[in-house]
């Protein structure tokens, strides 16, 4: 088999956050134990509630943090050891506010060109590079002296997509990368990803709250509770048969455009996941709906790619 | 008879030169017992349309409407002091972020008591007992516990549902919320719409919700308003307008989005080509015709809403 494209261990990241002058420190377990490989030139969903860990997880993936424990591999590679300029040829990431992604006082050409002088690349040839990459993200050249205040959101995306690509990374790491934005600009950057993805054999991983667009986008989806994934599974599988409670939960809880079927009672409770206080036992028991004995005693085991004690015979 | 009447409100911001036009001619109304959304995307004039009709726009806003009725009385004449008393008592009103309007500085407790005192009078305690009564009614566990916390002490769900108790201090008839759950995860979003679903059928309030989600306007609005570039393009029942959508831009909204089971995974979306005008001063017609593909001359005068009860307002036939 080759070597995937991202290849995670046990993966773990610690905060300290100090409560105060005199308040004791939290320890806020972001990302709890991560384990995941991503083939190349494959689509990995990651989807979760709000601070369960999708953005520290990117930003460990991405280098910009240091892992309090585990590995990452791009490429076979530890990320750790390359310096900025190598790890920016393998992966790039894509935020999700246009707004305070871009330099305000850089024009855009220079924005996109940034990249390239950082490697050393000068003169005509990053010129013509930017505007081949313009083009291929739907940019007339001719915008490159703008700048980011004259470009609507949908735009700016394309800009930020622009500077991703341009040194031609193997990997694009999108966190909520449409979110900002609205549905007919969203719809525009869904299908300039997913041609950019196949024209240059892109691995990427689409970090998303809307489980609808991930559903379209991915090939492979993780569910992250507490900084853990849960559930792992091929996107339509997961869509089709979710296996974890939390899973079927998050799923239930999406209201699609079909009209007469109301709002799905989802039976999470009101008790809220706090990465600095994780439960005992299975982390998601205090919302569990079907919860057993057992599920606030014992961790449940990974079997297929699930954590879940009624998962396990 | 209708509990909010308005038909052609229009706002403008600015003077002179610098006038923009943020709602150009938004009609619609709304029963008791109704919930009614108002859809768009950012900018259409949504959050303008509500502020206009609770009278709490900024200063510098003009606002005109032919009719602006509230339970048969015309309430585009009544005095800040009127409105005030209106909007402490009859009418309520949720915010999308719950942090701007709540005080940091006083615990839930004394805000939520604060505003039945103040509008309907009666002893503190007794209206610390109808907040804990409310909290509970929104699903709140451990009501009495709640009443002495800080704003800041609770989640972003909790805090909404505070918001959603604190708008039924005074028995409002008519609640406005606008993008109640925007800024809320998947599953609290479902959890707090369902609550004002059923506080809506339960109470018979009049809901009026501000949404850029179609998916949420789906599930809970019976009637529906799309509102583009400052108008309402199209006034709906809401399986009218899911099943055949009649102004083009509602149509081209509707195929932009990736729904499970109708769009293949990883076939190419529905776009709408072009950006959203600036309405500068003097700008009349169609808001989308620099992106209608079925655009026309006639296009750039006035259109007007037709075809009721599935109102839409296109010069071509839907
Ligand atoms: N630099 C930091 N210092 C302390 N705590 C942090 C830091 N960065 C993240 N956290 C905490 O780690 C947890 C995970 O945060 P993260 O940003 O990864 O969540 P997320 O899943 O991306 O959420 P969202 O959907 O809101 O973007 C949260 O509890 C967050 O408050
Ligand atoms: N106080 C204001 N001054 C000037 N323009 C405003 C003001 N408030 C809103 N606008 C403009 O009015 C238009 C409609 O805004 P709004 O109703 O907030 O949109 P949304 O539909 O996103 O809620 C926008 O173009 C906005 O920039
Ligand atoms: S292990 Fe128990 S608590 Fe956890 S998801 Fe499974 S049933 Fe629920
Ligand atoms: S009025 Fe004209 S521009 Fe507007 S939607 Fe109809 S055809 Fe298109
Ligand atoms: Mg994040
Ligand atoms: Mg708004």
């Amino acid at each position: 088999m080759s070597t995937p494209a991202i290849e995670i261990r046990d993966l773990e990241k610690r905060f300290i956050v100090k409560q105060g002058l005199f308040g004791t420190p939290r320890h806020v377990r972001a990302v709890d134990g991560v384990t995941l490989s991503i083939p190349t030139g494959a689509t990995l969903g990651i989807v979760g509630e709000s601070g369960c860990g999708k953005s520290t997880l990117a930003r460990l993936i991405l280098g910009l943090l240091p892992a309090s424990a585990g590995s990452v591999l791009v490429e076979g590679q530890d990320l750790s050891r390359l310096d900025r300029r190598a790890r920016a040829r393998l992966i790039q990431p894509v935020f999700q506010d246009p707004f305070s992604s871009l330099n305000p006082r850089r024009s855009i050409g220079d924005i996109v060109a940034m990249p390239l002088v950082a490697q050393g690349v000068a003169g005509r040839e990053t010129r013509s590079r930017v505007a081949e990459m313009l083009e291929q993200v739907g940019i007339s050249p001719d915008m490159a002296s703008r700048y980011p205040a004259q470009l609507s959101g949908g735009q700016r995306q394309r800009i930020a997509i622009a500077r991703a690509l341009v040194l031609r990374p193997r990997i694009l790491l999108c966190d909520e990368p449409t979110s900002a934005l609205d549905v007919s600009v969203q719809s525009q950057i869904l299908n300039l990803l997913a041609d950019l993805r196949r024209s240059l054999n892109l691995t990427t991983i689409f970090i998303s709250h809307n489980l609808a667009v991930v559903e379209h986008i991915a090939d492979t989806v993780a569910v992250m509770y507490l900084g853990r994934i849960v559930e792992e599974a091929q996107a339509q599988a997961l869509f089709a048969t979710p296996r974890h409670p939390y899973t079927r939960a998050l799923l239930a809880s999406v209201l699609t455009p079909e009209p007469g079927l109301g709002v799905p009672d989802v039976g999470l409770g009101d008790v809220l996941p706090d990465p600095s206080n994780i439960p005992p036992g299975c982390r998601f028991h205090p919302r569990c709906p079907v919860a057993i004995a057992r599920c606030s005693l014992q961790t449940p085991p990974r079997v297929d790619g699930a954590e879940c004690h009624l998962l396990s015979a | 008879m209708s509990l909010l009447e308005i038909e052609g409100l229009e706002v403008t911001f600015g003077q002179g030169e610098g006038r923009v036009a943020a709602v150009r001619g938004a009609s619609f109304s709304l029963a008791r017992g109704e919930t009614h959304c108002i859809v768009g995307e950012s900018g259409c004039g949504k959050s303008v349309t509500s502020l206009a009709i609770m009278g709490l726009l900024a200063r510098g806003a003009t606002r005109q409407a032919k009719r602006m009725e509230f339970d048969g009385r015309d309430i585009s004449r009544l005095t800040e002091r009127e409105m005030s008393r209106l909007r402490g008592h009859r009418i309520a009103m949720i915010f999308q972020e719950p942090m701007t309007s709540l005080n940091p500085a006083y615990t839930i407790g004394s805000q939520m008591a604060e505003v039945r005192t103040r509008h309907l009078g009666g002893t503190k305690q007794a209206a610390l007992d109808r907040a804990a009564e409310l909290l509970g009614r929104v699903g709140i566990t451990a009501p009495g516990m709640r009443l002495g916390q800080f704003p800041h002490q609770l989640s972003g769900g909790l805090r909404q549902r505070v918001m959603i108790a604190m708008a039924l201090m005074n028995d409002p008839e008519l609640l406005i919320a606008d993008e109640p759950t925007t800024a809320l995860d998947v599953t609290i979003q479902a959890q707090i719409l369902r609550l004002l679903a059923q506080l809506q059928a339960e109470l018979g309030l009049g809901l009026l919700l501000i949404t850029h989600d179609l998916g949420v306007v789906a599930r809970v609005a019976h009637r529906v308003s799309v509102m583009y570039a400052g108008e309402v393009v199209e006034n709906a029942a809401t399986a009218d307008l899911f099943a055949a959508p009649r102004h083009p831009y509602t149509r081209g909204l509707l195929e932009c989005l990736p729904i499970p089971g109708k769009v293949a995974p990883g076939a190419p979306l529905g776009s709408i080509p072009g950006m959203v005008p600036k309405l500068t001063p003097g700008f009349t017609g169609c808001g989308f015709r620099s992106r209608c593909s079925l655009a026309r001359a006639e296009c750039a005068a006035p259109v007007a809403l037709r075809g009721a009860p599935h109102l839409y307002r296109c010069v071509v036939d839907a």
